[in-house]
């Protein structure tokens, strides 16, 4: 049981998949489905590198904002509407934490070294949750935008030399898939809501900006990631099944995901 | 008279004093190398080290007493894995990212410790503490060998001292927890360094 458990296959993709599956069957008709994706996030952490805050590094800034999104996901679900003036607030709070998430490293740069990384990661962030907060209300669109947004920065950070960076991302694709994935087999949509959207994609673009920063992900692979929550939003007709829908989504979203591993693959291929 | 005398044994005294106090030491970078090995998946043991290290360290062998002080920088790690070859990134590369040392955030890495025990006029043993990934840890370098003289490069001009040490660590004790147990938990640690008397 235990070579399963440390084996990254399962810690970054199948249990985090197993888990949300389960979150979304208990939760999904309390319009909590989108909890999937915290919870198998969590799961993941937990088994890959295990869920400590001491000493709060980079990574585990991201680690906890991405705990924390969920409670202000199901508050603004709950309490009150995700309007576009909150999703401006959120998102631009969201570009802020990015700010505070990669402070450790900013601080040790020039001032024009900081402000750019600083503001190109904060101004990707927001950008990213803003965009996909839109998507709140359409539960395939937000389900597949997850999906592509943890599978895009999970697999580009793999190739930008972050394993770690990369199977987190890879835990919000395979748990955001299954939110998809129950909508898909019952023909059922389920509340996404700022539950889903918020923590999702936060939590991806923090992951997509550490491994900018930490690692060696070019930054214009960030643009190809920030694309997937607008391609998400193509023409795919109401009047088609669920599956069908989810398939057409995804598969704009895959477009979007696979710029930026060619473009990550692209660098890589320059002289290290 | 007896005020004479005081001042007499004070003055034949001077030159010990002058001997037993501490001599400070600046590491040469050139010849100083912090090494590791890790067993990679049960099977082999690969092996890195680290360049352009810095610091200091005191000895007063009268005393039994020595302190060391060493700086490494973090990016410059290299297992003799640099080249991409067909692969989107070399061992070292990897090894840089937040999955092992996050070189960026964390750029250094630092020992400071004291001689323990000693063999003779030779330190055996320097205990201290190793700060990785922002964790700092006790950390026990058993001395293999130590030995000072004059440097045979300047004709005896500047005097100097070498050493090697040993020990080892835990680095999911430092929260570098990723691969374990493919990557073995235990890094075995040598280093090789060598100062200059100021």
């Amino acid at each position: 049981m235990n070579s399963l458990l440390s084996h990254p296959a399962v810690q970054g993709g199948i249990a985090p998949f197993v888990v949300g599956l389960a979150v979304v069957a208990i939760l999904g008709r309390a319009k909590l489905g989108g909890l999937a994706v915290p919870v198998g996030f969590c799961v993941a952490v937990a088994l890959l590198s295990g869920i400590a805050f001491s000493p709060l590094t980079a990574t585990r800034k991201i680690v906890l904002l991405a705990l924390v999104a969920p409670a202000i996901g199901v508050l603004v679900d709950l309490v009150f509407k995700c309007g576009r003036t909150l999703a401006v607030l959120i998102a631009l709070a969201c570009g802020a934490l990015t700010v505070w998430a990669f402070w450790s490293v900013l601080h040790q740069k020039t001032a024009a070294q900081a402000l750019l990384l600083g503001g190109g990661t904060a101004a990707f962030v927001a950008w990213v949750v803003w965009a996909t907060l839109a998507l709140a209300g359409q539960p395939v669109r937000a389900g597949a935008a997850a999906l592509m947004l943890g599978l895009g920065a999970g697999v580009s950070a793999v190739l930008a030399a972050s394993a770690l960076l990369g199977l987190y991302g890879i835990a919000v694709g395979a748990s955001a898939g299954a939110f998809l994935l129950w909508q898909m087999v019952t023909g059922h949509k389920i509340a996404a809501g700022a539950t889903l959207t918020l923590p999702a994609s936060l939590t991806a673009a923090l992951l997509a900006a550490g491994a900018l920063v930490l690692a060696e992900l070019p930054w214009y692979a960030l643009i190809a990631i920030a694309a997937i929550p607008l391609a998400t939003r193509l023409p795919a007709p109401d009047r088609l099944p669920v599956w069908v829908q989810a398939f057409i989504v995804s598969a704009y979203g895959f477009v979007a995901a696979l710029a930026a591993y060619a473009l990550t693959l692209r660098a890589s291929a320059a002289p290290g | 008279m007896s005020r004479r005398l005081a001042a007499c044994l004070a003055a034949a005294a001077l030159p010990l004093a002058a001997d037993a106090a501490p001599e400070n030491y600046v590491i040469d970078p050139y010849h100083t190398y912090p090494y590791f090995e890790v067993e990679h998946v049960g099977m082999s043991w690969v092996r890195g080290r680290f360049e352009k290290t810095t610091g200091k360290f005191t000895l007063d062998a009268a005393a039994k007493a020595g302190t060391v002080e060493l700086t490494i920088p973090t990016a410059t790690i290299s297992t003799g894995d640099n080249e991409r070859g067909e692969r989107a990134r070399a061992r070292d590369e990897h090894l840089r990212t937040p999955d092992f040392f996050n070189a960026v955030e964390f750029p250094t890495i630092t020992f400071r410790g004291s001689a323990t025990k000693w063999n003779g006029d030779a330190p055996a043993e320097i205990q201290g503490q190793l700060t990785l990934l922002g964790v700092t840890k006790p950390l026990t370098l058993t001395v293999l060998n130590w030995k000072c003289g004059p440097d045979p490069r300047t004709q005896g001009k500047r005097y100097m001292c070498g050493a090697n040490a040993t020990g080892s660590f835990k680095r999911s004790d430092f929260g570098m927890k990723f691969g374990v147990p493919a990557v073995s938990d235990e890094v075995r640690l040598w280093v090789g360094l060598e100062g200059f008397r100021q």
